[in-house]
């Protein structure tokens, strides 16, 4: 189901995608798993952690987490401003189907991309992860940059399972003397 | 008015099954898991006749006859006996008792009604 | 003959079955036991009627052979030697497959066996039957039940068949398991259960109970919004109302808890007939005892226990203890005692089993370890660390393969079932005398009643089960032990911690901070909250992925205020390590 990191999607026809814009930088995402967009609302922190997906938001009774894509794009942070939106996505994570949000600056349209325009991200003169970025293409007179969503989220899940790993299991609690 | 016809046996699934093939052949029902429970039951009215088991927890099929033939009401109602063939002594303590009569397991579905109809006189 | 109605069989069959293999394994220890004795059977008995009402003729002629032997043991002829018993239960293992509708073999050597393990002639039942009134009637098949030459009883069955799911096989165990836990094998129980009024079990798909299970859950959370509500519009009819619903919520939530929840025991038969097996296998004598099997588990955490239990009695029996010779050489009773036990703990089930074996050799485990790879040569480890290893993928200390447990590559699963379950799995050991493996599992409940508390404008759930108490932080500090901050509270000391610096909250606590007192495991901790909101009803909502490796947070919900909130996982603050704790007494006068 995922794409080869590096390659652009082949074939012909279009791909309907919604446009949005993170930081500098027009992105694509596929409209297919485009579930709602909401505006701001509160974010619950999440203690503990990683930059990416910090937060947790309610979206109508479900807790969905709330994922920075400007973390694995290495994109500079700064506040989001008041077309901020919250995108509401079906993406599988760790196999299983899940929603998980993402922020964005502003949500242009919904809109389609001839597949023929999409191209790989070449190999310099981009600051995106190269493995990050299924592809990019013109539209609208500028260059707009389908994430890979799938593999940004897999690699991040795969980090974290690592990272428990290593923590050597539950830590040794001390006996308190019977009371 | 249909017949009343209480079966006391401590199998579910046994006593599901009477009950849905007396029921299919219009009697009215009423289920006792044992001997004790029996008795009590009885107390709600009266019955056309009573199916019981022998082996049952807190008070068996003997017992529960000897108990409710004592009754001022108990004489009339037929009460036979179910029971597997391994207990032929049995049949001698159940007529003493006061059963009316004894069908071994297993049986048929067309045999419990017949005997049913024999002894209600339907 | 309608499903349902074999549904209804099969299910008593398996608890006949069950409470059957109990009795013989009880009757072991009790061989004089009257009561046990006529269990038993009572069990063989009606197995033999009502498998033959349902067409199990090959059970019934089985049965019934069976049942001759043990009429010996009824009239006193004969008593329950361990080799009946041994015998018995194969002839149990027998029958188990009849009803399952395999074709065993070798009921006539096993029937020969039970002739001659019951001492005294057991002569065929020669009465002549005097029928008052013939019935005899030949032995009938299933087809013919099916099909009734009188009208059938489809009428009743529809309307009842109605609110449950005709879940097509008898076979799907989680539903048999929700049929049978109503019913527990334990003889007196089943009379119980017996002698209510018939309807009084029911099937339910598994997916049917999840789902309501959501529909509380989902009540829960709208109800506390409506409380919020009520309670800023002031209408006092309208709190009222608000409150009512409130009970009725609790009331329901507990009601569908309990449904799921079920009790050890549901598991620990096939435990006894581990152990029995495996005691006469390896020649050791053992001896389980079982405390708190009354102890109740959310169902699918009990059955995932069953295997990872099972093997660790296996590795207790196979590798843990020694010989009957060996262990009298060594002062040790003959017979291994294998100890199990259950118990609640806050928020939290423990369980243990603990040997009175060898325990496990420090030295080995080290050597292994460097040779798998998994220790450098010279790496200085904790001697508890260094057991932990046991749990390593690849690991394995057994010096041969062995059929009983194989090459111990198991404990790995088990500790990943263990924390599939998100337990947590422990052992410790003394050489000589024996080794102990701790489970802790949470309760997985999915509506807890919490308290809500909050730390630098967060808020947080704390599960009100793991909660003792709450004191005011000013009065009470104690000074600190190390890197461990203490305080005293009625004279005994509690570490405790501030959540803000465990959460990393930014911003400064306000003046009137409060502590509150929780159990972890078997351990107390204080944890300084800000200020406390109030208790309410919590739905857990499992984390995704994303944050279900965090250990400080069992879950998340959705306040009142529809503002996502976490839930703390208690056991997984740890208390500092390096205290050593001083005994309470000792440092009562130490001056509050």
């Amino acid at each position: 189901m995922t794409l080869s990191r590096a390659t652009a999607p082949t074939g012909s026809g279009r791909l309907d995608v919604v446009t949005l814009r993170l930081g500098q930088d027009a992105l694509a995402i596929r409209a297919e798993v485009l579930r709602e967009v909401l505006e701001p609302v509160a974010v619950t922190r999440v203690p503990g952690a990683s930059e990416f997906c910090a937060g947790l938001v309610n979206v109508r009774g479900t807790i969905v987490p709330l994922a920075d894509l400007r973390v694995p794009l290495d994109m500079p942070r700064e506040e989001l401003g008041p077309d901020a939106r919250i995108l509401v996505l079906d993406l599988p994570l760790a196999g299983r189907p899940a929603v998980v949000g993402i922020v964005a600056d502003a949500v242009h349209e919904v809109t389609r991309i001839e597949r023929e325009a999409l191209q790989d991200v070449p190999a310099v003169g981009t600051r995106w992860p190269p493995q990050f970025v299924e592809a990019v293409a013109e539209l609208g007179g500028g260059i707009v940059m389908l994430p890979d969503l799938p593999a940004i989220f897999d690699v991040h899940l795969a980090g974290l399972a690592g990272s428990r790993h290593n923590a050597s299991g539950p830590a040794p609690k001390a006996e308190p003397k019977p009371d | 008015m249909s017949r009343r016809i209480l079966v006391v046996d401590d199998s579910p699934s046994i006593r599901r099954m009477i009950a849905l093939t007396l029921k299919g052949a219009g009697y009215e029902v009423v289920e006792a898991g044992d001997g004790q429970d029996a008795l009590e039951r009885v107390g709600t009215g009266s019955f056309d006749a009573i199916l019981t088991d022998q082996n049952m927890p807190r008070m068996d099929g003997l017992t529960f006859i000897q108990e409710f033939r004592k009754r001022p009401d108990g004489q009339a109602t037929p009460i036979v006996v179910l029971s597997t063939e391994n207990e032929g002594g049995l049949k001698d303590s159940a007529k003493a008792a006061g059963a009316t009569g004894w069908m071994t397991k297993p049986f048929d579905q067309a045999k419990l009604l017949s005997v049913m109809s024999r002894v209600v006189g339907a | 003959m309608d499903e349902e109605t074999l549904a209804i069989f099969q299910a008593e069959a398996d608890s006949l079955v069950e409470s059957l293999e109990a009795g013989l394994l009880a009757l072991q220890d009790r061989p004089g036991d009257r009561a046990l004795i006529d269990q038993v059977f009572r069990d063989l008995h009606t197995l033999k009627g009502t498998g033959g009402m349902f067409g199990f003729t090959e059970l019934a002629g089985f049965v019934h052979g069976f049942e001759s032997a043990f009429e010996s043991l009824r009239s006193g002829a004969s008593l329950a030697t361990p080799s009946l018993v041994a015998v018995s239960l194969k002839a149990h293992d027998h029958i188990v497959a009849l009803l399952a509708g395999e074709a065993p073999q070798g009921a006539e050597t096993l029937l020969a066996e039970l002739a001659a393990a019951v001492s005294g002639a057991v002569g065929p039942d020669a009465e002549p039957k005097q029928d008052l009134w013939e019935e005899d009637l030949p032995v009938l098949n299933a087809p013919s039940m099916a099909a009734p030459p009188v009208p059938p009883p489809t009428q009743p069955m529809p309307a009842a068949a109605e609110p449950v799911t005709p879940q097509a096989h008898p076979a799907a165990p989680s539903v048999q398991a929700a049929a049978v836990a109503a019913q527990p094998a334990t003889p007196v129980a089943r009379s119980e259960g017996v002698s209510a009024p018939a309807g009084g079990l029911i099937r339910i798909a598994a997916s049917r109970l999840d789902e309501m299970m959501d529909r509380v859950g989902e009540l829960v959370i709208a109800e506390a919004r409506l409380a919020e509500i009520a309670a800023q519009s002031g209408l006092p009819a309208l709190v009222s109302v608000t409150e009512d619903i409130q009970r009725l919520a609790t009331g329901m939530r507990d009601a569908a808890m309990s449904i799921r929840m079920t009790p050890l025991s549901s598991i620990t038969g096939r435990f006894r007939r581990l152990v029995h097996d495996l005691s006469a296998q390896l020649g050791k004598p053992i001896d389980l005892a079982i405390v708190g099997e009354e102890t109740e588990l959310d169902k699918t955490v009990v059955e995932q226990l069953a295997e990872p239990l099972m093997h660790l009695i296996r590795n207790a029996a196979d590798h843990g203890f020694e010989d009957a010779e060996t262990r009298v050489r060594l002062s040790k009773p003959a017979t291994g005692r294998l100890t199990l036990t259950a118990r609640h703990s806050g928020t939290e089930v423990l369980i243990e089993l603990a040997d009175d074996g060898k325990g496990l050799d420090a030295a080995r485990i080290r050597a292994k370890a460097i040779e798998r790879g998994l220790l450098a040569p010279n790496a200085e480890i904790a001697p508890a660390d260094l057991l932990r290893l046991i749990f390593a993928p690849g690991f394995s200390t057994a010096e041969k393969l062995t059929e009983v447990s194989g090459r111990g590559v198991g404990m790995d699963v088990v500790r990943r079932t263990v924390t599939d379950l998100r337990g947590r799995i422990d052992l410790s050991s003394e050489p000589g005398q024996g080794t102990r493996v701790t489970l802790r599992l949470p309760l997985t409940l999915a509506i807890i009643d919490g308290l809500l508390v909050e730390v630098g404008g967060e808020r947080f759930i704390i599960p009100l089960a793991a909660v003792e108490e709450i004191v005011e932080l000013a009065d009470r500090t104690a000074g600190s032990e190390g890197s461990s901050r203490l305080l005293n509270i009625r004279g005994r000391l509690v570490p405790y911690q501030a959540l803000r610096d465990l959460l990393a909250t930014p911003g400064d606590p306000g003046p009137f901070q409060k502590v509150v007192i929780v159990t972890a495991g078997e351990s107390r901790m204080g944890l300084v909250v800000d200020r406390i909101i109030g208790s309410n009803q919590t739905v857990i909502k499992q984390l995704s992925p994303l944050h279900s490796g965090l250990k400080t947070f069992s879950g998340a919900t959705i306040l009142g205020d529809g503002s996502v909130a976490l839930i703390l996982e208690i056991s997984g603050f740890s208390v500092p390590a390096k205290i050593a704790f001083p005994t309470e007494s000792r440092r009562a006068e130490v001056p509050a």
